[in-house]
């Protein structure tokens, strides 16, 4: 059974509609992309299961409840839990200080400690600036606090809004390979990337999203291969 | 003129300016946590005054146990104030949620006025001199300056050692970061402009136990609040004890020079020329 599931969703801001009737389904414990390209609307589609947007029509579904109105700080309290695009880091409060906010919803609150383990060793580097200001990292460095927050929120699904963007090539292969490690520690990951080939090259499914509408589906493997997604966003 | 008077004036100025800091800390907090510029500030500083007067005058109770039931009321009042009105204009632009405080500010002053007219009223209270070397000073100033520390000190243990403090530094910081990490912003701004309300209460409190007041003396502290936040830095709590203790100074000594009357001048000018040389105030501080 999928763990989360979008069907035929539209949404958009104010006047502006951006999706038309787009759906994604992921299933438990497997890494899924949502990959397009400038303006297919795959953050509105994020902010939209995550409640920050309500949708126009369509609906939510995370283990098997509606979830279509449920506000953003609630969703949190469910183990959904969004990375967002630009990281959006306290950044006047500490390293340490952004894992404890992290940590806020219910869930989390009492494994904090098991957690705050978990992070510092999947990225050490935290754990040598845990008192360093957020504002004063470098981007990479942002990039993982940005992602070791969202684990700190003790996730069931983590959703991922373009991990690669501004980073070094080193940099995203590591991160990359941090969010395989999880999937492989059981929690359902949701990547959404305009970096179409890494996106694929690590995911086990990936829908494709154009003008707002999924496009294509399939398994990573198979769309990498497929001749539309090659022409079309691999430049091949 | 003999340097012990000197010297009194200068350490007198230091206590109430640390009181003054307090006041504009209230200020500051709200203007840090939700870009409210609250304009209902000086007329809860009145209140607090009052509360403190009436507790004190009419029930006999001891104005330092008063200030503690004082800054309950103004927490409550503070959140009711958010819950009932600010509440609405949070997200409207700058002009909404000043003219929602003003509005405010009109219904205490309005009230204030028909209820204690605007004869200025005085506790009467002292607690006699202290002297300590060649200064004299009044014990009501000391221990209002004391108060204030101990309290600016559980407000600096609160936002920085506790869960709740520690969700309103990051609403301040980022207030969808924070929706998004499960923390009820809300909430967490009506705490916030309680808490700030109560720093009002506590500033009105003290300054009745040592000047005479009327329902519209809050607006000269308000007044005040807004050049020690600029002094200060807007948005940096700590910045505003500062800005307080460098405005209290100014009090203190400027009078041995020139008359009374010119010390808002330079006060003022002071805080136009710190809007054009470092809009940031002195600590820096939030844009």
């Amino acid at each position: 059974m999928a763990i989360l599931e979008v069907r035929d969703i539209a949404s958009g801001y104010g006047e502006v509609q951006i999706l038309w009737g787009a759906h994604l389904k992921l299933e438990e414990k497997k890494l899924t992309c949502l990959v397009g390209g400038n303006g297919a609307g795959k953050t509105t589609m994020l902010r939209t299961v995550m409640g920050l947007i309500k949708p126009l029509s369509g609906t939510i579904w995370f283990e098997g409840k509606d979830v279509s109105r449920v506000p953003a700080y609630t969703k949190a309290d469910m183990g959904l839990v969004l990375v967002p695009e630009g990281r959006q880091l306290f950044t006047d409060m500490s390293v340490y200080e952004n894992l404890e906010m992290g940590a806020s919803n219910k869930r989390a609150r009492g494994k904090v400690k098991d957690n705050l383990e978990k992070v510092y060793t999947m990225f050490p580097r935290l754990l040598e600036r845990q008192t360093q200001k957020a504002g004063t990292l470098s981007g990479g460095e942002q990039q993982m606090l940005a992602v070791a927050r969202g684990i700190m929120a003790d996730p069931i699904v983590l959703m991922i809004d373009e991990l690669s963007l501004g980073l070094a090539p080193v940099l995203v292969l590591q991160l990359f390979e941090s969010l395989r490690a999880l999937r492989d520690a059981g929690i359902t990951i949701l990547l959404v990337e305009q970096n179409v080939h890494m996106a694929l090259a690590i995911s086990d499914y990936g829908y494709v999203l154009s003008e707002g509408r999924s496009e294509i589906e399939g398994p990573a493997r198979q769309l990498i291969k497929d001749k539309h997604v090659r022409e079309a966003y691999l430049g091949l | 003129m003999n340097a012990g008077a000197i010297l009194t004036s200068l350490v007198d100025g230091l206590l109430i300016g640390v009181v003054y800091g307090i006041a504009a800390m209230g200020l500051n907090l709200i203007w840090g946590v939700m870009r409210v510029i609250n304009l209902a500030h000086g007329a809860l500083i009145s209140l607090g005054m009052f509360g403190v007067y009436l507790l004190f005058s009419g029930l006999g109770l001891n104005p330092y146990l008063a200030l503690v039931l004082v800054a309950l009321m103004g927490l409550l009042m503070g959140i009711l104030i958010y819950a009932i009105a600010i509440t609405r204009v949070i997200n409207a632009p700058y002009l909404s949620t000043l003219l929602a405080t003003f509005s405010i500010n009109m219904i205490v002053i309005g009230l204030g006025t028909a209820a204690f007219t605007t004869t200025p009223r005085d506790t009467g209270f002292s607690l006699g001199n202290v002297e300590v070397g060649p200064l004299t000073l009044q014990g009501t100033r000391l221990i209002a300056a004391l108060v204030t520390l101990i309290v600016t000190a559980i407000l600096y243990t609160f936002l920085y050692r506790t869960r709740t403090g520690k969700y309103i530094r990051a609403v301040s910081n980022n207030r969808s970061a924070a929706e998004l990490m499960g923390i009820p912003s809300s909430r967490i701004l009506a705490l916030s402009f309680g808490i700030g309300t109560m720093l009002a209460a506590i500033a009105g409190g003290l300054i009745a136990t040592f000047f005479s007041f009327t329902i519209l003396s809050g607006d000269v502290y308000q007044q005040k609040s807004f050049i020690i936040g600029v002094l200060g830095g807007l948005g940096n709590p700590l910045g505003a004890l500062v800005g307080g203790l460098i405005l209290g100074v100014l009090e203190g000594v400027l009078p041995l020079a020139m008359p009374n009357t010119w010390v808002p001048v330079i006060e003022f000018v002071l805080f136009i020329l710190i809007l054009l040389v470092k809009p940031s105030g002195l600590l820096g501080g939030k844009k």
